[in-house]
């Protein structure tokens, strides 16, 4: 971690570190610039929580983070979710400690202060010493504070710090529909989180992560050695005959051809958002589980069916916090902790009334790819890791965008598209995070 | 008693020469060491039932300890340049359940790992389900159940 040596004001003009096709190295190296991030992106617009089947019942709570704000997704007994700051109202402990759990109420580990599941008050020891003084028992410093906003898009539950952020699905706009595809493609039209969480620690700032999903260019380089590896093991070890076991169906497809990553397609929305894929994607050609197509038919009707399955999308971004693989039903979670530090969770869903071999594929898929100790991501952490490290170089100030520029293509309102290997996708989410940066944006 | 000092010493000895294959980088004879269809499994959750309905840090089985073992070799692994080292210290030894051929065998272990100007450790629990072959031990699985198991953990690329 280092602070930018130069002449920059004290007061940073932050909306000079990005240009239309180039940006500052500061915004990945700059704790001062991290700071600001928190403030005027994270703690100002939807962040993902977590999903509302982890709070399925009242009394349960989810422990997690917004920006560098520590938050509860609890479920109260009215049956409604809340997103409420993990703070007691009295001397300001964290009022749960462990990352999930079902409690009778909310009690502080201090002085016993507890409070129901909405944040509501519901008693202090010795109550009566409060009386005659500025304290007002009945009055919102009483209870724990709610975030401002909390939605939930199909299950998807996102809250905002600030009251002044559009609406969830104003703001999702384009990309709600990655939700609904993975939504729909349960046969019982509904999702559920389970099959644990794997945290992995980058030692990197978190755009790097985030620029990274649809970053078609990188795949053939950088898991050569993983997927291409994978490829030429399975011919050697395999009967030729023999079915390709579906680790080989998931790791072949990242050491593609350039053209088939360029024929994927990225598409870019307002607020940073976008996804790679639509008509195929590296997920599309996985080994069909017939059961699962039966139970889907049944339930939406064929011509439903195929219009669901039409759709495969590779990473999809709720730009910063969260990006879905609908196709696959795996998410993962961008937690930032600091410039050059950052969690990424990887969550698997369950696509409810399908047949458990669909989750066992997602799970079989988050080990390969997305865990600490896999053959894939190690080398995508490293490049980013060499990046954090090697844009601390003083000879050159400005990382490049400039794949495409000017190539954009414009298909509906808002909505734009490139090929595959555009940079486009870069640009797009720094188009957000300078108006969110230039205060006053949201 | 003899019988049992004797078989412990056996296994210890096994279990030595097993952590020894890894540290030496000796991939191959280390993969022998796995009866067909042997495991390699690292949880990702304290008390995890299984490997399959419940993501893990690894579950490798032969074709995908192989594909591990060819990637050590490629020039092309940024993450493997350069390349860890490690020492793995196997302790506490205790065979718990056993039968015929079959046994079970518990045991702590810590991974020290030294890459660019980093060291660290990981520490935890092995299970060895073991096939006794007389001469030797076959693995029909290893578990390792990492004390930090659920994170957060950076990338690592050997086995634990």
């Amino acid at each position: 971690m280092t602070t930018l040596i130069d002449n920059r004001p004290a007061t940073m003009d932050v909306a000079s570190l990005v240009e239309p096709d180039r940006v500052h190295r500061s915004v990945y190296t700059d704790p001062r610039v991290f700071d600001l991030e928190m403030e005027r992106i994270w703690h100002r617009t939807w962040i993902y929580v977590g999903h509302e089947s982890q709070v399925k019942e009242p009394g349960q709570y989810y422990a997690t983070s917004i920006g560098k704000q520590p938050v509860l997704l609890t479920r109260h007994a009215d049956g409604n979710f809340y997103v409420l700051y993990n703070r007691c109202a009295h001397k300001g402990a964290l009022l749960v400690g462990d990352r999930c759990g079902k409690l009778k109420e909310l009690r502080c580990c201090y002085h016993g202060w507890r409070f129901d599941f909405d944040g509501k008050l519901l008693g202090i020891p010795l109550e009566q010493g409060y009386d005659d003084t500025r304290f007002n028992r009945d009055g919102e410093e009483a209870n724990m504070s709610r975030a401002a906003r909390a939605e939930s898009y199909r299950g998807f539950v996102f809250a905002s710090l600030s009251p002044d952020a559009p609406d969830l699905k104003t703001w999702l706009g384009g990309v709600a529909s990655s939700i609904d595809n993975m939504v729909d493609r349960a046969p019982d039209g509904e999702l559920e989180v389970t099959g644990g969480v794997l945290r992995y620690e980058h030692d990197c700032n978190w755009k790097f992560f985030v620029e990274n999903l649809n970053d078609m260019m990188h795949p053939m380089v950088a898991h050569q050695s993983s997927s291409l590896t994978a490829r030429v093991v399975a011919k050697k070890e395999l009967p030729a005959e023999a079915p390709v076991p579906s680790a080989i169906e998931i790791i072949a497809p990242f050491t593609e051809s350039y053209s088939f990553f360029d024929d994927m397609g990225v598409h870019a929305f307002d607020h940073g958002h976008g996804y790679s894929g639509g008509k195929t994607s590296i997920h599309a050609k996985y080994s069909e589980v017939p059961e699962y197509n039966k139970r889907m038919e049944a339930a939406y009707g064929k011509e439903r069916v195929e219009e669901i399955f039409s759709v495969n999308r590779h990473n999809t971004i709720f730009y910063p916090s969260a990006t879905i693989k609908g196709a696959i039903q795996t998410m993962r979670v961008v937690r930032p902790v600091a410039v050059d530090k950052t969690i990424i969770e990887s969550w698997t869903f369950r696509l409810k009334g399908a047949p458990e071999e669909l989750l066992q594929r997602s799970i079989l898929y988050c080990n390969l790819i997305n865990s600490s100790a896999n053959l894939v991501g190690p080398d995508d952490q490293e490049s980013y890791r060499r990046q954090q490290l090697g844009l601390e170089t003083q000879a050159n100030d400005w990382v490049t965008m400039h794949r495409d520029f000017g190539k954009d293509e414009e298909i509906a309102p808002g909505h734009y598209y490139g090929r595959g290997s555009s940079d486009i996708s870069f640009r797009n989410q720094y188009r957000a995070w300078k108006k969110y940066m230039s205060e006053g944006a949201c | 008693m003899t019988a049992d000092l004797e078989l412990h010493h056996r296994v210890s000895q096994f279990l030595f020469h097993e952590a020894r294959l890894l540290d030496e980088q000796r991939w191959e004879e280390w993969n022998a060491l796995f009866a067909e269809g042997g495991e390699y499994w690292a949880p990702a959750t304290p008390g995890q039932p299984d490997p399959v309905n419940h993501v893990s840090l690894i579950y490798e089985n032969d074709l995908l300890r192989k594909v591990r073992i060819a990637r050590f070799k490629s020039p092309a692994a940024p993450s493997l340049h350069p390349f860890p080292r490690t020492a793995h210290l196997v302790s506490n030894v205790m065979i718990g359940r056993s039968e015929g051929n079959d046994l079970s065998v518990n045991s702590r272990f810590l991974m020290v790992e030294y890459r660019r100007d980093n060291q660290r450790s990981f520490a935890g629990a092995y299970t060895h389900d073991l096939i006794d072959e007389g001469d030797s031990f076959l693995i029909r699985r290893k578990k390792a159940d990492l004390i930090n198991c659920e994170g957060p953990l950076e990338s690592s690329s050997v086995w634990f």
